[in-house]
């Protein structure tokens, strides 16, 4: 499903040049389920952003499906994203204005759905979520694992093939962390392939395959069980 | 969508009360201010737009080159009128204009009027349309009167006021007239205005004078042949001056005058008659200078300029707290051109919810505006299209400029930087501090300008003028009153009460009486081969003593010299003429008729007869009866002052009953002359407050805003021992240096500005420099205490609390 040769990004401010990811190479097929493991600062988040199409590489290739993406504009990568990638992240990012099914409803409204079909789409995921009775309070009212599974409720409803978690249970306890992982799997199970950085070897036994990052490189890679595609 | 973009556009505005409270009342305010100025101007600029042929009426002036200098006037004399329709083919119409008469009687009823004679073009040339009575041929009748509607309304109430006879106060006598037609209201921003109008053949000395062209005396409006140009028809002006004008064009020549630009001694001009309200050329014009409106409109969109700087640093600062929603949505698939019509969107909600208040504001504001500043003004001018065009666009543009910037400016930045938060209020300070510089340059610019202003109105206030205006009363006598009888009878039934100082009169008020009249008169002659020109004023017995002018040779007028009646007393710049001080007295001038010359009796000293904004011309009083008096002057002992108004108002009840009189204090008539002056310093002292209050506002937002982003740095420093004054003190540097600069850069453009308008004056201040050290002092101390109200918070916050914050 994707693909990445010699990928490399530098961050570079006035004095320091910083290498952030220093010759990637990977391949995640259709339908696994990757974790991305490694001490901060190692490029996990940057790996993240670039496989995300929200940042470009400095140099290297990336193809998405098949297609080369490295080189596109923030437009276009902001065309391919919408409705084939969705995000969760560690501090959830909802929008604190936003009441539950609003937040849920956002990228439907971006794909230009209709009215009644997203209402529907919202409710259906807001129930497999089991967060509906919850539907009309905002963010701020809600328990972190509750407000989590708003966030990966948002990242599923558009139905993508491909959901980037970050560190996805790093603000939750371990009861709404494990509660979050099993979501996560059962989504992974139903067939949207998985990329998940995490800094918890528990989390990380969710996955089919961890790949460990040091100093921008992958370092190792240990495959837990056969995979088949 | 667009329900998503209001509802939480809603939402962010109901959660950060405090900015958007700032924001909408900030601008709401200058909304308000700005519809007012904006209605001001418009009225002001809206004068004598109203005429169906504007582009085709004209005013005559003349231009005289005197050895004084280049005089430009729009008097004329009688005959000029009938020669001009016949000598030029350009005009196709053309009116006299003057007005005659203060007084209308119908039975025993009498009633204040504007009466004004005219040609019987005058109704054709301009827009005044006739709504009952004879529509054609209104005025074709010498004994015809045309009035307006209201005027007919006061005299006959629900009558039928046509054909209804009417007498006018003319000559000293009743003239019997008969109302041929009924005009519509003459519109208030018309220049040109009556109650009652009559044929000009009923003016006063109409007769001796119709074939006089050395007196100057009516108006002359004329309109333009379809064909003929303005250009056209003052070339061809040249022949019609030398034609009729021949007498005055041989004295200057013999004075040895130097002709002036256009090689011409004297030259006919026209003025558009859109111009004339702002023309001081115009003797029925020239109420304001052309400037003034420009300048309310400048006022205006500086007012709003400072509330959209606000709005934009707001929403800027804003826009990054929000960061994590916009890089939520970018993530989520918004593009820019959405982001920019949510962000943009909101911009235009709270401007309208700002214009709305500003609106509801200018109209509680209207009536107290219009008291104060003596305007006429209704929100119900704003449904004109021009207007309502040029407030839909200035609304447009102050949402574009207020919420389209920083919409766009947001909505550019790398999602990722958005998302984690990574660009903060306040980083990059460049474009805000840019914007808080001009805000507060232009309420400097305004305080300093205020100053000098009202520094300047002090001056003339206090400056003495030569005469007594403190103890001396004047009392305008009613029109249709033998003026002369009520003096002498005044004069007996006041003379020795305890209080009074001395009484007299004269044709012309001192300053600006409460009937508002002004006026002058000039005399020329000849006197020792040389032409001498002087202001003639009426006077009577006992002038000098009554305003305490300064005698410096001879004496006044005193009923104990039977041969005053044919005296003069004269002021210096008049006695300079005649050779000086003391080879004047005796001199015999040939004023009226060389066979009847009158002597120069006394000299006084000069004093300020005009507004300041002149300097004092060449005066000549007299007692000649032809120019009746008009004004009763009372001096009275100083103390018991409202005593004495008391008891000039009793005697005049004693002696006229049935008669209502106003006298007042002439140092409220010289005071009534900077009228205008006062009234836009008003404007202006209004709109620098503002300024001020708005640019605080932002200036308290924006420090909101830096404090809350510092909160650590304070905690950090407290721990290790800074102290509040020195966290306050580091805190506010960074805004008094803005400020400071501010008020530099303001400075010189204030003293630019109002050493221009200063040049106005004859008699003016010296722009001093502790005006813009006041000016900087008032803007720092604001900034300062408005910034203080923040830092203070801040640096007495509990370290612990403040460190945890981040």
């Amino acid at each position: 499903m994707i693909k990445t040769v010699n990928l490399q990004k530098l961050f570079s401010t006035e004095e320091v040049e910083t290498t952030a990811l220093n010759g990637i190479n990977m391949e995640i097929q259709d339908g696994e389920f990757v974790a991305i493991m490694g001490p901060s600062g190692c490029g996990k988040s940057t790996l993240l952003n670039i496989l995300g199409l929200l940042d470009n590489p400095s140099a290297g290739e990336y193809y998405f499906w098949d297609k080369e993406v490295a080189r596109m504009s923030e437009r276009q990568r902001a065309q391919l994203r919408k409705g084939s990638i969705g995000f969760v992240f560690q501090s959830f990012n909802l929008i604190d204005e936003l009441t539950v099914f609003e937040n849920v409803e956002l990228p439907l409204l971006y794909l230009k759905v209709p009215s009644q079909e997203r209402k529907q789409k919202v409710e259906q995921v807001l129930e497999r979520m089991n967060i509906m009775h919850r539907r009309n309070h905002f963010p701020q009212q809600l328990s972190g694992g509750q407000q989590q599974r708003v966030a990966i409720a948002r990242a599923v409803v558009a139905k993508p093939k491909m959901i980037l978690a970050d560190e996805p249970t790093g603000n939750l306890d371990s009861t709404n962390g494990e509660e979050v992982m099993k979501l996560l799997q059962e989504l992974n199970d139903a067939g949207t392939t998985m990329v998940m950085v995490t800094h918890s070897p528990y989390d990380a036994g969710f996955a089919h395959r961890i790949i460990n990052l040091f100093d921008g490189r992958v370092v190792t890679e240990n495959i837990k069980e056969q995979f088949h595609v | 969508m667009f329900r998503n973009y209001i509802k939480i556009a809603w939402r962010n505005l109901r959660k950060s009360k405090l900015l958007t409270g700032v924001n909408v009342l900030g601008l709401a305010i200058a909304f308000a201010a700005c519809i007012l100025l904006v209605l001001t101007a418009w009225r002001e600029l809206s004068f004598d737009q109203f005429h169906t042929n504007k582009g085709r009426l004209q005013e005559l002036y003349i231009t005289v080159q005197r050895p004084e200098g280049e005089e430009s006037r729009s008097n004329f004399p009688i005959p000029l009128t009938p020669a001009l329709k016949q000598d030029f083919p350009e005009v196709k119409a053309a009116s006299r204009f003057i007005a005659i008469s203060g007084s209308i009687r119908y039975h025993d009823k009498t009633f204040q009027a504007d009466v004004k004679s005219a040609d019987a073009d005058l109704l054709k040339m301009f827009s005044f349309p006739l709504i009952k009575g004879e529509m054609h041929q209104p005025l074709n009748s010498l004994s015809n009167v045309v009035i307006t509607a209201n005027m007919a309304k006061k005299i006959f109430g629900a009558e039928d006021a046509i054909n209804k006879p009417v007498e006018i106060y003319l000559e000293g006598e009743w003239k019997s007239f008969i109302v041929s037609a009924v005009a519509k209201d003459i519109p208030d921003n018309s220049t040109i205005s009556f109650d009652v109008v009559c044929r000009f053949e009923n003016t006063p000395g109409y007769v001796s004078q119709k074939d006089d062209w050395g007196a100057s005396s009516n108006e002359v409006f004329v309109q333009l042949a379809d064909h003929a140009t303005v250009a056209g028809f003052e070339r061809r002006s040249g022949t019609f001056v030398n034609k009729y004008f021949t007498a005055i064009l041989r004295d200057l020549k013999r004075d040895g005058v130097a002709p002036g630009k256009d090689g011409q001694l004297m030259s006919l001009h026209l003025m558009p008659i859109t111009t004339i309200h702002f023309n001081s050329i115009s003797s029925s014009g020239g109420a304001i200078s052309k400037t003034y409106p420009y300048l309310l409109l400048l006022i205006g969109g500086f007012i709003l300029f400072i509330a959209c700087v606000n709005f934009m640093n707001l929403t800027i600062a804003a826009a990054f707290s929000r960061s994590r929603e916009i890089g939520m949505r970018k993530i989520l698939g918004a593009v820019k051109t959405q982001l920019v019509t949510q962000l943009w969107g909101e911009a235009v909600l709270i401007c309208l919810l700002a214009l709305v208040t500003g609106l509801v504001i200018a109209y509680l504001l209207l009536p107290g505006y219009n008291a104060l500043f003596s305007n006429k003004l209704s929100l119900a001018l704003l449904k004109s299209p021009g207007l309502l065009a040029g407030v839909l666009l200035g609304f447009v543009l102050v949402t574009l400029l207020s919420g389209g910037y920083p919409a766009w400016a947001i909505a550019k930045i790398n999602t990722l930087k958005v998302l984690k938060g990574s660009l903060q209020a306040g980083k990059s300070n460049g474009l805000r501090n840019v914007l808080m510089v001009t805000q507060f340059v232009i309420s400097s610019l305004l305080i300093c300008c205020t100053l000098i202003a009202w520094q300047q109105l002090d001056y003339l206030r206090k400056m003495p003028l030569g005469y007594n205006r403190d103890q001396v009363i004047s009392i305008p006598l009613p029109y249709e009153m033998d003026t002369e009888q009520a003096l002498q009878r005044m004069r007996n039934s006041l003379s020795g009460q305890t209080g009074i100082a001395a009484i007299s009169g004269a044709a012309i008020n001192m300053g600006r009486g409460r009937d508002g009249a002004s006026q002058s008169s000039i005399i020329a002659m000849d006197y020792k081969g040389h032409s001498v020109r002087s202001n003639w004023l009426r006077v009577d017995y006992d002038y000098v003593k009554a305003l305490g002018l300064t005698l410096l040779a001879g004496r006044d007028f005193s009923q104990a010299y039977g041969t005053d009646s044919s005296g003069l007393v004269i002021n210096e710049k008049m006695a300079a003429q005649l050779g000086g001080v003391q080879a004047a007295l005796g001199v015999q001038l040939p004023v009226l008729d060389s066979a009847h010359p009158l002597t120069v009796i006394g000299v006084v000293k000069d004093f300020n007869f005009k507004p300041l904004k002149e300097d004092i011309a060449p005066l000549t009083m007299n007692l000649v009866k032809s120019w009746p008096v008009q004004y009763i002057f009372v001096k009275v002992a100083p103390g018991d002052l409202q005593g004495s108004m008391a008891l000039v108002k009793k005697q005049w009840k004693q002696l006229y009953p049935g008669s209502d009189i106003d006298p007042s204090f002439l140092d409220e008539n010289t005071d009534r002359q900077y009228r205008r002056e006062q009234r836009y310093s008003g404007i202006f002292i209004s709109a620098a407050i503002l300024a001020i209050i708005i640019s605080c506002m932002g200036l308290f937002a924006i420090s909101v805003l830096v404090m809350t982003r510092r909160t650590r740095e304070i905690g950090v420093r407290k721990v290790l021992g800074a102290s509040v004054i020195g966290i306050v003190a580091l805190v506010s540097k960074d805004f008094v240096k803005l400020v400071l600069l501010s008020v530099m850069i303001a400075a010189p453009i204030a003293w630019y500005v109002m050493d221009q308008w200063l040049q106005d004056y004859a008699y003016r201040i010296h722009i001093n420099i502790t005006v813009f050290v006041a000016a900087g002092g008032i803007a720092l101390l604001v900034a300062v205490l408005t910034v203080s109200i923040q830092s203070v918070r801040a640096a007495l916050m509990n370290p612990i609390k403040s460190i945890r914050t981040e």
